[in-house]
């Protein structure tokens, strides 16, 4: 199990993501910055108009992995608390797909594990999304997980 | 023994199932399991070069071994965010 810092935020939806709350929830006083991703519903994708989304996930393993990148971030960047929503379901235009907001004492160690987070999201979690247009839908190209090569035999119990 | 397998995305559409459980030989790779659900929905199959493999929620090597109850799950190229 990844550790979680506890006053960390890491969910998976199916209601509205409350933006304001969430940002508001990571700020503390020992911080100067808080950095915020909003990942919203675009109105077009390769030149088509979207009408709306829907999202699924492996819900499990997709937690796990967001648990994951907010303890790579606690690692690598001088930030204090980090909240990761990300919403399922059917989402219309504009409406906020997933919120990211991690507060730092600094703002370059907000911005830059903020940007780390939803890149690494974007790779590694186990969530995708179908574009429905007028005419049809598809599911959105994605990007395949790095896999390691070769998983090393398990290694007999050792005393 | 056997193991369960979950299905994603597109992979849900085609095999008309989000999870089944499969019989398997024991010492039984990733690839063979795999190998097993295609032969019973051959366009599954196709999609092999585009799909990563997790066994119990962690991305592996399609020559990993499998124990018996572990869960599988063959994913698409993800797309959240």
């Amino acid at each position: 199990m990844t550790a979680v810092h506890s006053e960390d935020r890491i969910e998976i939806t199916r209601g509205v993501i409350a933006n304001a709350e969430i940002a508001a929830q990571v700020r503390t006083d020992e911080d100067g910055a808080v950095a915020t991703f909003d990942g919203c519903v675009r109105n077009h994708s390769h030149g088509r108009a979207t009408l709306y989304l829907e999202y699924e996930a492996y819900e499990a393993m997709a937690l796990a992995k967001m648990r994951e990148i907010a303890a790579h971030i606690h690692a690598n960047y001088a930030i204090r608390r980090v909240a990761m929503v990300h919403r399922l379901g059917r989402l219309e235009i504009g409406e906020t797909s997933v919120f990211i907001a991690v507060s730092a004492a600094h703002r370059a160690a907000a911005f830059d594990a903020c940007r780390c987070a939803i890149d690494t999201l974007k790779r590694t979690v186990p969530i995708w999304k179908k574009e429905f247009f007028a005419d049809g839908a598809v599911w959105a190209d994605g990007e395949l997980p790095t896999v390691p090569a070769e998983t090393p035999a398990a290694k007999p119990a050792s005393n | 023994m056997t193991v369960k397998v979950l299905y994603f995305g597109r992979l849900k559409e085609l095999s008309g199932t989000s999870e089944e459980v499969v019989e398997v030989r024991e010492g039984a790779l990733i690839e063979d399991l795999f190998a097993r659900c295609s032969t019973a929905r051959p366009e599954l199959g196709k999609f092999r070069p585009s799909l990563v493999a997790a066994r119990n929620r962690e991305f592996v090597a399609w020559s990993t071994p499998l124990s018996a109850g572990d869960e599988v799950g063959f994913l698409p190229p993800v797309s959240g965010g």
